[in-house]
């Protein structure tokens, strides 16, 4: 197989993979509300897991594609000896795809060496401690900013501040713990790195943030409904947690790759009003915002 | 019905590209603003500084202080609004004259579509970095009695 005859391939793959993750990218985004209020009608893990598939579509198209039409028709087809050039547009949408694959790679290594900063940071100033209602040790750190999160990809830790320790009370730590282990268990910082992974439909115009943003919301919705259990008093601890952690003022910067127990100042509010209406044996899906 | 179905993924993708169009403006700041965004501009770029309550009183029709509290939150991540704490609650001034805000909307229309949005990181790291931010003294507050009220409840309900 002489070089040409690859470096061609390679153009041709890149290009189809752009061609057809950008126009499905371009169809989702679009439709992004409509994926949303088509959300809003399910309950929260469903949703969340609806809207990331509609996210990761686009890509999965576009590997799909290269894979399974793009590469065994080339293999098959295309004769070895034909001294043919790769044309203007091939090599264009070639371009955009390596562009727009580097501009994801930038976001996710910036934000995987955002994490890494703070885990150390947190390892350093931590003692690791087993507590009641986490699954697994947590990382107990010595600040007194408001820090109850979950850390890492492969292998989530909890972190959680001696603040946050002490200001809870054994009820809302035990469900605030579950929270934060349910975002674990459903691999929550993994789908995140996913996300970041997941190129654009067009380098440098974003056009998922609205359906990034929905994701995060129902993840989070999920995690509170998995915490409480359709129980009304745990929903009320896990208000009381919400509102405790809130009151203890300005926290730590965090990354993306972090699942925070408060995950959004417009957020709060709406959550706790959710919590407040539990009163069911099953959880409730939330109301259009 | 194919056809219905093209209809409607055109429209969408018009309506995203005008979105897309409308809101290079935010990528520095000075997005088109919505309906209720919009009124409390007015209102704070014609009272001056104002706290939640003061901006709700203005208001012509009835709405919950969570709902202006959000907005007025947003359109202080817009950089369109200053906020400090004087007391317990958040008194937000506008950043820009009303004609400054024009201007410079003008000004950034093609700008901003030009220049991209910035990574997708650091917009969802916002929500992040503001969620265990400062929150205003007065929404806490009312929380604070929802779940109080809640729990009375419970508790006169008796244990689950």
């Amino acid at each position: 197989m002489s070089a040409p005859y690859v470096l061609r391939l390679l153009c041709l793959c890149l290009a189809s993979f752009f061609l057809v993750s950008s126009i499905a990218g371009l169809i989702a985004a679009s439709a992004s509300r409509a994926a949303v209020r088509m959300a809003e009608t399910m309950q929260p893990r469903s949703a969340a897991r609806f809207l990331f598939f509609v996210r990761l579509l686009p890509l999965a198209l576009g590997v799909g594609a290269v894979l399974g039409l793009c590469i065994p028709s080339y293999l098959w087809l295309e004769p070895h000896g034909t001294p043919e050039r790769v044309g203007l547009i091939c090599l264009t949408l070639a371009f955009l795809a390596v562009a727009s694959c580097c501009l994801s790679l930038i976001r996710t290594g910036r934000a995987m060496a955002g994490s890494l900063r703070c885990k150390r940071s947190w390892q350093l100033a931590g003692r690791e401690t087993q507590l009641k209602g986490g699954a697994s040790l947590a990382l107990v750190v010595k600040k007194e900013a408001p820090l109850l999160a979950l850390a890492g990809v492969l292998r989530p830790r909890m972190v959680i501040s001696d603040a946050v320790l002490r200001s809870l009370s054994a009820e809302e730590l035990d469900v605030a713990l579950h929270h934060e282990n349910a975002h674990r268990v459903s691999r929550d910082n993994l789908k995140r790195l996913l996300l970041l992974l997941a190129p654009g439909p067009i380098p440098f115009v974003r056009g998922f943030a609205f359906l990034e943003q929905a994701w995060a919301k129902f993840s989070e919705w999920a995690a509170d409904d998995e915490a409480t259990q359709g129980d009304a008093h745990r929903a009320l601890s896990l208000a009381g947690a919400l509102l405790r952690v809130a009151r203890m003022g300005a926290g730590p910067r965090l990354s993306f790759l972090h699942t925070s127990l408060v995950a959004g100042d417009h957020d709060l509010s709406a959550r706790i009003d959710r919590l407040l209406r539990l009163d069911h044996a099953r959880p409730v899906p939330f109301p259009r915002t | 019905m194919p056809s219905a179905v093209f209809d409607v993924l055109v429209s969408n993708m018009i309506h995203f590209f005008k979105n897309r169009l409308a809101r290079g403006t935010e990528l520095i700041g000075q997005m088109s603003l919505g309906r209720l965004e919009f009124e409390l501009m007015q209102i704070l770029w014609s009272r001056g500084a104002s706290n939640v309550r003061e901006v709700i009183q203005e208001l012509d029709r009835p709405l919950a202080y969570t709902t202006v509290m959000t907005t007025l939150d947003r359109l202080y991540k817009k950089n369109l609004l200053d906020r400090h704490m004087p007391d317990r609650a958040f008194v937000y001034s506008p950043r820009l004259s009303r004609e400054e805000w024009e201007r410079r909307r003008a000004q950034s229309f093609v700008a901003g579509f030009l220049a991209g949005a910035p990574a997708s990181r650091d917009l969802l790291l916002s929500s992040f970095l503001d969620a265990v931010g400062q929150h205003d003294a007065v929404l806490l507050d009312e929380l604070e009695k929802k779940i109080q009220k809640k729990r009375k409840e419970l508790f006169r309900r008796g244990p689950s």
